[in-house]
């Protein structure tokens, strides 16, 4: 009896078990009625073009959690996926040019006057007008703490097709600040959506926005710029490097960005190709000048000297980088061919650290001064593949000028910056988001800086940041920052390793996927699959 | 047995309590918070006004005592809070991500016990035989291989040279659950065999299975309705752990497969701080180890009636 029981028991178990199973698998397929099931395979209408893209960056982790502009960098979401787009757009040598605005003219120093460019639709099918950029502009400075930071907006007035922005105080950047992803033109009388959808003029408009997991979009049958060549395009969010590149072979994905180095040599041949460009996401070290040891400017020049960018970027980074001098690449007006940097020596380094005082008086391998041997702590994180793989190869060589460097790679790096337990941090950075210099000065390297961790001063610097700040000449200020990065290289208070080169992946048949020194661009009318 | 279980039921009160006030305060021995971390990870960069503003609106500005005390007063009126990085209902959030997870569970356990339990009988009916040697040898194999690399096996040959399944989960139906479940079975289920055959050995060395013999019950009915029976206590343990392991989520195959589980959101809310998140997981985890425990011991009552309930009341 009692055993009749308990199989009729676990037979109500296992029936239960079995519902739920297949209920939750019910659930499933419910879900993912809407989506489709394979690149491969996928339900679509005869003749409907649908592009997989495979992406890293669409993600709450990196403050991009929908396609807003006005919700912190989510703009950068909205621009890349060809959603929104902006008065003003970079070139590929990073100087602004207009986009929807069609050109400006400077009043006065605090007085821009833009005219918009006629035909413009949002994809609500509202048109842009200056009255439309006017509420999108006003609604932005706002809400978003940096867009009002930046643009230092005081009035903006509208006129048909004629924009006015009065600032209230001299902005000499605002045109490059304007083509800034969170300056994405939308539709504010459409709204945002709970969802952070929004209406905005690009090639395609966002259908559904799932936070961590992509979006899926469609094309904007009214674009100003010609009809987009593909009718729905699936983005989605793979956080796993090794994922990503097997999509992509298997034929899952049709394009794909964020791949790890290691992975892109599998699709160097046909059907795939890759499109390359350098970036000004530079990998940096600052120097703590709290470290007694770092306060001697030879010893500064001598790990300056010891940091061996050649072998980083073409053998750990396989290519993927290039060596960098200053903190920006060299295809910017300011960047690398206009500076010069401590090379790569090893002697001469070590004749700097004797110079200093730092010898091997006990024969360990070290130098030691006052019986103390130099040791220094180099504090980076994981996140970025490439930070673990500078601080080894760091440490080989200053192991060979004698120094003993000791690596602490944490995704904790945020205590240790702000405990002060460090003496070299390692980390990486967009030097010129905007395509303007002042950016990297006025966020690392002055007294008033808040990434200025090492806290570096310099009399020259400050000097020349009070002349930039009110310098509007594109060409005057490439040439101070210019002496500005040659200010910083001489005191050896940043040492630069590498600029980042950007690599997006397209499948088979696929044109149109193109890297832009900056990666607003990435989706655009221009995509197609065949 | 209903005020037994119901004594269990309140014994998730102090829990609660408890674990939710140790993960709040080790989350917060950090200097780093939400607002740097998310400043870090979007390379761009925030004024110390500017994050001040931001710690204001999260209510990161008060003391922790007075953060811990906000935080349950609003649990106990049914507001788990909102994300600190996406904005969104924590709850919500977690509701969304935990049928993926269950589904997942299920699956996995089902494909366990259907490979391991035959497997471990067979290998112990069989044993120092070849059929013995064999499943031992796989599933040390099984064992030995962490499940990232299980994953990307299977990815490879399923997905890459046979072109049979999506590398990707979450998308494709049915089909998105075969090698997530794959792997997750495979390496607990090689892990199972070796302890079902363990114990199926150990009862068949026990008296009564000698007693049986002698009495000339046939070996088929001894094993499955005696020794089985005596050894499921064994089994469902450890099932029950592997269950709560597994409702707790598993980052790693989450990650590989993109599958949308509480796994993954529960590491990415620990990297970014999100106390509000990780609080509701803290207290999803708390609940299901304290009610899978409380149902192995239920179930084992109902497999062998000498173990009693609540042995402390009496």
């Amino acid at each position: 009896m009692k055993r009749k029981n308990l199989r009729k028991k676990i037979g109500v178990s296992l029936l239960a078990l079995t519902m739920t199973a297949g209920l939750l698998a019910g659930c499933k397929d419910k879900d993912s009625a809407s989506a489709p099931e394979d690149a491969g395979g996928i339900q679509t209408a005869e003749g409907e073009k649908v592009f997989y893209y495979g992406d890293t960056t669409f993600n709450a982790e990196n403050d991009e959690s929908d396609v807003n502009p006005h919700n912190g960098y989510s703009g950068w979401a909205c621009i890349r996926y060809g959603i929104g787009e902006t008065l003003f757009r970079y070139t590929d040598s990073m100087e602004s040019e207009p986009w929807l605005a069609t050109e400006y003219k400077n009043v006065d120093e605090n007085t821009w006057e833009i005219t918009l460019r006629d035909g413009v639709t949002f994809t609500s099918g509202r048109a842009m007008d200056a009255a439309a950029v006017k509420e999108c502009l006003d609604h932005l400075v706002e809400v978003h703490e940096r867009a009002g930071g930046d643009l230092k907006i005081q009035e903006v007035t509208a006129d048909g097709l004629t924009l006015t922005i009065r600032t209230e105080e001299p902005v000499p950047a605002l045109i490059n600040y304007l083509a800034e992803p969170y300056g994405c033109i939308i539709d504010m009388e459409a709204g945002i959506g709970e969802d952070g959808n929004v209406s905005g003029t690009g090639p395609y408009r966002a259908t559904l926005v799932e936070t961590d997991k992509g979006l899926t979009l469609v094309k904007n049958e009214n674009y100003w710029d010609g009809m987009p060549h593909l009718d729905t395009i699936y983005v989605r969010t793979i956080s796993d490097g090794d994922t990503m590149t097997m999509a992509m072979q298997s034929g899952e994905l049709d394009g794909a960005y964020g791949l790890p180095y290691a992975s892109l040599p599998l699709f160097e041949s046909a059907p795939y190709s890759i499109s390359s460009c350098e970036t000004s996401r530079s990998f940096f070290g600052a120097m703590n000048y709290e470290t007694e040891a770092l306060q001697d400017a030879n010893v500064r020049r001598a790990i300056a000297g010891a940091i061996d960018r050649e072998n980083f970027t073409k053998v750990l980074m396989n290519g993927n980088g290039s060596p960098a001098v200053g903190p920006f690449p060299a295809s910017f007006p300011f960047g690398d061919s206009t500076v010069t940097a401590q090379s790569f020596d090893l002697e001469v380094s070590k004749t700097l650290l004797a110079e200093a005082g730092w010898t091997d008086t006990d024969g360990d391998g070290y130098v030691d001064k006052n019986g103390q041997k130099l040791t220094l702590r180099w504090l980076t994180y994981p996140s970025r593949q490439e930070l673990p793989l500078l601080a080894e190869s760091v440490q080989a060589t200053m192991k060979e000028i004698g120094i003993d460097l000791q690596v602490n790679c944490t995704a904790n790096h945020l205590d240790f910056v702000a405990s002060g337990d460090w003496d070299i941090y390692a980390s990486a950075f967009v030097t010129a988001p905007t395509g303007d210099p002042e950016f990297f000065f006025t966020t690392h390297c002055l007294d008033a800086s808040s990434k200025n961790r090492g806290g570096y001063h310099s009399e020259e610097l400050e000097a020349l940041e009070e002349q930039m700040s009110r310098t509007f000449d594109a060409k005057e200020r490439a040439e101070l920052a210019t002496k500005m990065t040659q200010v910083i290289l001489d005191d050896n208070s940043f040492v630069f390793a590498s600029h980042l080169r950007m690599s997006i992946v397209s499948g088979e048949g696929v044109t149109g996927l193109v890297a832009h020194p900056c990666d607003y661009y990435e989706i655009t009318a221009e995509l197609d699959k065949n | 047995m209903k005020k037994y279980t119901g004594k269990r039921l309140l014994q998730l009160i102090p829990i609660l309590f408890g674990i939710t006030l140790l993960s709040f305060l080790l989350m917060n021995t950090g200097t780093a918070d939400v607002i740097d971390v998310m400043e870090s990870n979007s390379g761009g960069v925030m004024s110390e006004e500017e994050k001040d503003v931001l710690r204001a609106e999260l209510g990161l500005d008060k003391p922790l005592v007075q953060q811990y005390a906000v935080w349950l007063g609003k649990v106990l009126r049914g507001d788990m809070g909102k994300s600190f990085v996406s904005g969104q209902p924590v709850f919500t959030t977690f509701l969304s991500r935990l049928p993926a997870t269950i589904y997942l569970t299920i699956t996995s356990i089902l494909l366990t016990v259907f490979l391991s339990v035959p497997l471990g009988i067979l290998s112990a009916v069989k044993q120092n035989r070849l059929t013995d040697y064999i499943i031992r040898f796989f599933s040390f194999i099984g064992n030995s291989l962490p499940n990232f690399f299980v994953s990307l096996l299977l990815i490879y040959f399923f997905s890459l040279k046979l072109n049979l399944l999506p590398v990707m989960g979450n998308t494709a139906g049915w089909k998105s659950v075969i090698l997530p479940t794959l792997t997750l079975a495979l390496s607990m289920a090689s892990r199972y065999t070796r302890q079902v055959r363990a114990t199926v050995l150990e009862e068949l060395n026990k008296d009564y299975v000698q007693g049986a013999r002698a009495r000339g019950i046939k070996e088929k009915r001894i094993l499955y309705f005696s020794v089985l029976r005596a050894s499921m206590l064994t089994i469902v343990t450890l099932l029950a752990l592997s269950i709560g392991s597994l409702l707790g989520g598993t980052a790693i195959v989450e990650s590989i497969f993109m599958w949308d589980g509480v796994g993954k959101m529960a590491v990415d809310a620990i990297t970014m701080r999100d106390y509000p998140m990780i609080q509701v997981y803290v207290i999803w985890m708390a609940i299901i180890y304290v009610c899978v425990n409380l149902f192995t011991d239920i179930l084992y009552h109902y497999l062998d009636p000498r173990i009693r309930l609540g042995q402390e009341d009496a």
